[in-house]
């Protein structure tokens, strides 16, 4: 219902700046994910579109009209928090009429059992907030959000105080509620699963600055930076730092080619590296069973190094020695700057110092 | 749906702010001027009246300088078009100007010469009148100090000792104990003056310091211990736990782990107790301490009651410097006592 | 005795044996004396000679026709009207009302400025009584001197005596002025504790600053303002202290408590009549108990009785 832009937006409080001069736009019925750690200015940008905020700087805009001087209330949009700010003086029923009482609907009570159906509480309307499970308070702030037909779906880490079983329900069902309804959706969220299992697009912000927008194939195969690459990924992504001289990184008898100098970072996702006949020779410190798959760190001459094998009983113990390989396309090089150098991929030589 | 017009909001909006805190601070700032006005009239009289009369023009005047700077400052508060300390420079320069060239040549300090003059009041009021001989301020001023000092020193510590207690161990009767003082916070100080005199009466500590000062401890107890368990209940059990498991006993964990953590509450007790003792006026009077001491209500009671016609200037010079202790405290501890009051409240 | 009862008996002692000496000897004891004395003939000696009920009777006598058997007498009735109407008004325009509108306005500012005005409002509550009642005089002064005549006078109208036409009006401004402060402080904690998000929810829900005030804050202020009405009532049923230091033993102002007070210890004029300032005394505090039974169910008895955690003595 509509397209949201974003142009230079900042933010800066007393002294400290949360958001710096992000641009950003986002299609309607898009459904985007802003992703970052706590205190990377995903929150306060969201409450700027939410018109809660005043933005220190920048444009908002709604339909490529200018809204940062449209106060909250005329702004359309729906927001769900993370505490869900329920009402705790009304009803469920009270709770999700409350937006329509400043709209001139016909009829609200029938539109609020209509979304109160959809979000599945229809038989909890009578209830005060209080007497509601998480899930299911959640599932009001929803009906709550949604009720007037927003332009615009606020999601504030909608799912964080919910129990992690309850978590992988609610994702689908807001997928499928607002896919239903049509409406742009923006999902503020640190945890990267959510992201990229619910949204078309996730933003990776970071110190008030976006690091990369893209799919979560991109984000995950693709990072752009360091900072993605590292807080995409669980376990996380092994890096290993190094001087490049000569085109490749060298530590003891062991070498990673690189076909590029300079303060070099190599990337490796534990998922990516097989045990082989002739690698990087290594000694298992660690064996961690992840379930389906057991998780080990061997100690090589650049570091732990962590790799994934997809088997339930572990294969290697603490001590074995163990040669690991990889694909050469599979890994990632970074710059001086944490910037991915595009075109270069590490390979790996062993030296035996003739 | 049909096109939302967004310019047209955002120009509502932007009007509407602008209006609601010029609003707010308009209507505020209309019905704080009958609170402040007096206030600055009695420091304005203590400046400027002369024996024999007040210049009331001198007051207006002076209004006339400081409500458009202040207004000026306000305004640039709100909209903040430069940084908040110059605004405020130039705002106390302005003023300071301002009232140099407007009433600059009507102040004086003549009326404060009653702290450096024993005899003063004697001699403007002639003969000794109700009030019996006046002695030097300083002497009323020693004794309320005394007087707040002392049991704000009581208070404190009775009141700190008993909301750990209360808040921190159990014991048989703690229910009881905390309901009787749920009951007796009621009780109204004002309300009991009657038998506490014949109590005080009774103990043979009518006509003495002492008397004011237990009094005024145990009617702000039951209030103050609230306050003071309502900040123990906040203290987190785990820092006491772990002195403990470091090897502290129970009463070294409260004196060096609990005490500190409750500061804030000690603090606003301690202020809210000494402004309490130093304008004591019903008890000082009713327990005939006045008979024996001059204290600093009784002497600006009597002060007013027998210069007034004469010298306004001196009562309103006596009435600034007895109010500026009270002043001093509360603007430096004001963060201190609004955090304290739901705290007391909440029960 | 083992070292852990003797350890409980030396702590009990420690921390709570100061705070009960003085609420017992001079809060309850009082309260007892009170009652005691109410029904004797004490007087300036401050002797008793005997016990009897006259202390009440001056206060009502029998009356065949009267509800219960007995009629108020004049000077009573008058006490307890005034004090009804000076309660009455002082609790419902400035200690709920204006508390509630400053409460609300000082909030809605941003808090530098907001915290200003406050301050400005606790100003009397923190000057002594004294002084600000030296203050009011100086404002109700009849000649043109007085701050009030000052200002009419620029309107063109002439002085006015206050304390002569509008008593009640002069105690209920004076007693409000402070009396507001005290709300003012409560109700805006109480409202800073709203959980932010909610005044966000209402916002983007479409709610205007009034619907925010009627929909969020009241609901959120229904305890605060309950507490404040019972606990400032009886706070205003028992003051006297500025209403004697203004009006003196004006017959216009003699409330209830005001009675008690300049027949009993009131400075210059109060005249000793002990047992019968006991007995007004006695009506008040019959008063309280009922507020403090109703403090009772609007305090969270539960949250007060929590049970400590550490067992060690």
């Amino acid at each position: 219902m509509a397209r949201v832009e974003l142009r230079n937006l900042s933010k800066v409080w007393d002294s400290s700046v949360a958001v710096n001069g992000i641009d950003l736009s986002i299609a309607d019925r898009e459904f985007v994910a802003i992703l970052g750690p706590s205190g990377c200015g995903k929150s306060t940008t969201l409450f700027m579109l939410a018109g809660v905020y005043m933005p220190t700087g920048g444009e908002i805009r709604f339909d490529d009209a200018v809204v940062n001087d449209v106060e909250a209330r005329d702004r359309n949009v729906g927001i769900v928090f993370q505490s869900y700010a329920l009402y705790p003086n009304m009803s469920v029923l009270q709770n999700i009429m409350f937006p329509l009482r400043f709209q001139k609907v016909d009829n609200p009570e029938a539109k609020a059992r209509d979304m109160a159906d959809l979000v599945q509480v229809g038989e909890l309307l009578d209830r005060r907030p209080s007497q509601l499970s998480g899930g299911q308070q959640q599932r009001v702030a929803l009906a709550r959000a949604l009720v007037k037909r927003p332009n615009l779906l606020l999601l504030d880490e909608p799912l964080s105080n919910l129990d992690a079983t309850l978590r992988l329900t609610m994702r689908s069902e807001i997928r499928r509620i607002t896919r239903e309804l049509g409406v742009t959706t923006v999902l503020v969220t640190h945890d990267q699963l959510e992201a990229t299992t619910m949204a078309d697009r996730v933003i990776c912000m970071r110190a008030g600055q976006i690091e990369q927008v893209g799919s979560a194939e991109d984000l995950y195969l693709r990072p752009e930076t360091l900072f993605v690459a590292s807080f995409i990924g669980s376990p996380p992504i092994n890096l290993i730092a190094g001087e490049g001289r000569n085109g490749r990184v060298e530590a003891g008898d062991q070498r990673i080619e690189t076909g590029q100098d300079g303060q070099l970072t190599i990337g490796i996702r534990p998922e990516m590296i097989t045990v082989a006949e002739t690698g990087l020779p290594g000694t298992i410190r660690v064996v961690e069973a992840m379930g389906r798959e057991i998780l080990y760190a061997a100690e090589t001459n650049f570091g732990l190094i962590r790799f994934l094998e997809a088997t339930s009983q572990p294969r290697w113990r603490d001590g074995d020695q163990v040669a690991l390989a990889f694909q050469p396309e599979q890994t990632l090089l970074f710059g001086a700057e944490g910037k991915r150098i595009a075109d270069h991929y590490a390979k790996l030589g062993v030296t035996t110092d003739a | 749906m049909t096109a939302i017009d967004w310019t047209a909001l955002a120009r509502r909006s932007r009007r509407r702010r602008s209006w609601s805190t010029g609003v707010l601070v308009g209507f505020l700032s209309l019905v704080s001027i009958p609170v402040l006005l007096p206030f600055f009239w009695m420091l304005v009289i203590s400046f400027s009246a002369r024996t024999g009369g007040v210049d009331s023009a001198v007051l207006w005047r002076a209004c006339a300088v400081l409500v458009p700077v202040t207004a000026a400052y306000v305004a640039l508060h709100a909209f903040r078009p430069w940084p908040r300390s110059y605004s405020a420079v130039a705002c106390l320069l302005a003023a300071g100007l301002g009232l140099w060239g407007m009433v600059g040549d009507d102040l004086h300090l003549y009326n404060y010469r009653f702290l450096v003059t024993p005899n003063l009041i004697e001699e403007l009021h002639g003969a000794a009148t109700a009030g019996g001989q006046f002695p030097w301020v300083w002497t009323a001023l020693g004794n309320s100090l005394l007087v707040a000092s002392a049991s704000t020193l009581l208070k404190v510590t009775v009141a700190t000792l008993a909301g750990y207690y209360i808040s921190r161990y159990q014991f048989r009767g703690r229910a009881g104990f905390l309901q009787g003082l749920l009951i007796l916070e009621v009780f109204h100080p004002w309300m009991l003056a009657i038998p506490i005199f014949l109590v005080i009466y009774w103990v043979g500590l009518l006509n003495t310091l002492s008397g004011p000062i237990l009094v005024l401890t145990a009617i702000d107890l039951p209030f103050f211990i609230f306050i003071m368990k309502g900040f123990f209940d906040g203290v987190p059990w785990d820092i006491e736990m772990s002195a403990m498991t470091d090897g502290a006993t129970r009463r070294q964990a409260f004196y060096r782990v609990v005490l500190p953590q409750a500061r804030a509450g000690i603090i606003a007790i301690t202020v809210l107790g000494f402004i309490k003792g130093w304008e004591e006026y019903v008890f000082v009077t009713g327990l005939r301490t006045g008979n024996s001491y001059w204290v600093m209500s009784t002497y600006l009671y009597y002060v007013a009651e027998d210069v007034m016609g004469v010298d306004y200037g001196v009562v309103a010079a006596v009435a600034v410097i007895y109010i500026l202790p009270s002043l001093i405290l509360y603007l430096f501890t004001q963060k201190y006592l609004t955090q304290m009051t739901m705290g007391g409240v909440k029960g | 005795m083992s070292s852990s009862k003797f350890r409980q008996a030396s702590n009990a002692l420690l921390f709570l044996g100061p705070a009960s000496l003085f609420l017992i000897g001079l809060l309850l004891v009082p309260i007892i004396v009170d009652l005691v004395v109410s029904f004797t003939d004490m007087n300036q000696t401050i002797k008793v000679d005997e016990f009897t009920t006259k202390q009440f009777r001056k206060l009502v006598k029998p009356s065949e026709e009267a509800w219960f058997g007995f009629e108020l007498r004049s000077s009573f009735y008058r006490a307890l009207m005034l004090s009804a109407i000076y309660v009455f008004f002082t609790l419902t325009i400035f200690n709920i009302g204006f508390a509630l509108v400053l409460a609300l306005t000082t909030t809605a500012l941003p808090g530098r400025l907001g915290g200003l005005f406050r301050a400005i409002w606790l100003l009397p509550r923190m000057s002594p009584s004294v002084v600000y009642a030296l203050l009011w005089l100086w404002v109700v002064d009849p000649t043109d001197r007085g701050l009030l005549n000052q200002i009419l006078s620029i309107t063109g109208l002439g002085p006015i005596n206050p304390k002569l036409d509008a008593p009640i009006m002069v105690i209920v401004c004076a007693n409000g002025f402070i009396g507001a402060s005290m709300g003012m402080l409560i109700l805006t904690s109480a409202i800073r504790s709203i959980p932010e998000h909610l005044f966000h929810a209402a916002r983007a829900d479409g709610a205007g600053g009034l619907s925010v005030i009627r929909h969020i804050v009241l609901p959120a202020l229904r305890w605060p303002l309950s507490y404040i009405t019972v606990f400032q009532f009886l706070a205003l049923l028992v003051s006297f202290e500025y209403i004697f230091l203004i009006m003196g033993p004006a017959r216009s102002t003699m409330t209830m408590s005001m009675l008690s007070y300049t027949k009993t210890l009131a400075p210059d004029t109060g005249s000793g009549q002990y047992a019968y300032g006991a007995a007004i005394t006695l009506i008040l505090i019959v008063i309280g108990m009922a507020v403090a039974l109703l403090l009772w169910r609007l305090t969270n008895m539960k949250q007060l009785l929590t049970q400590p955690r550490i067992e060690v003595q």
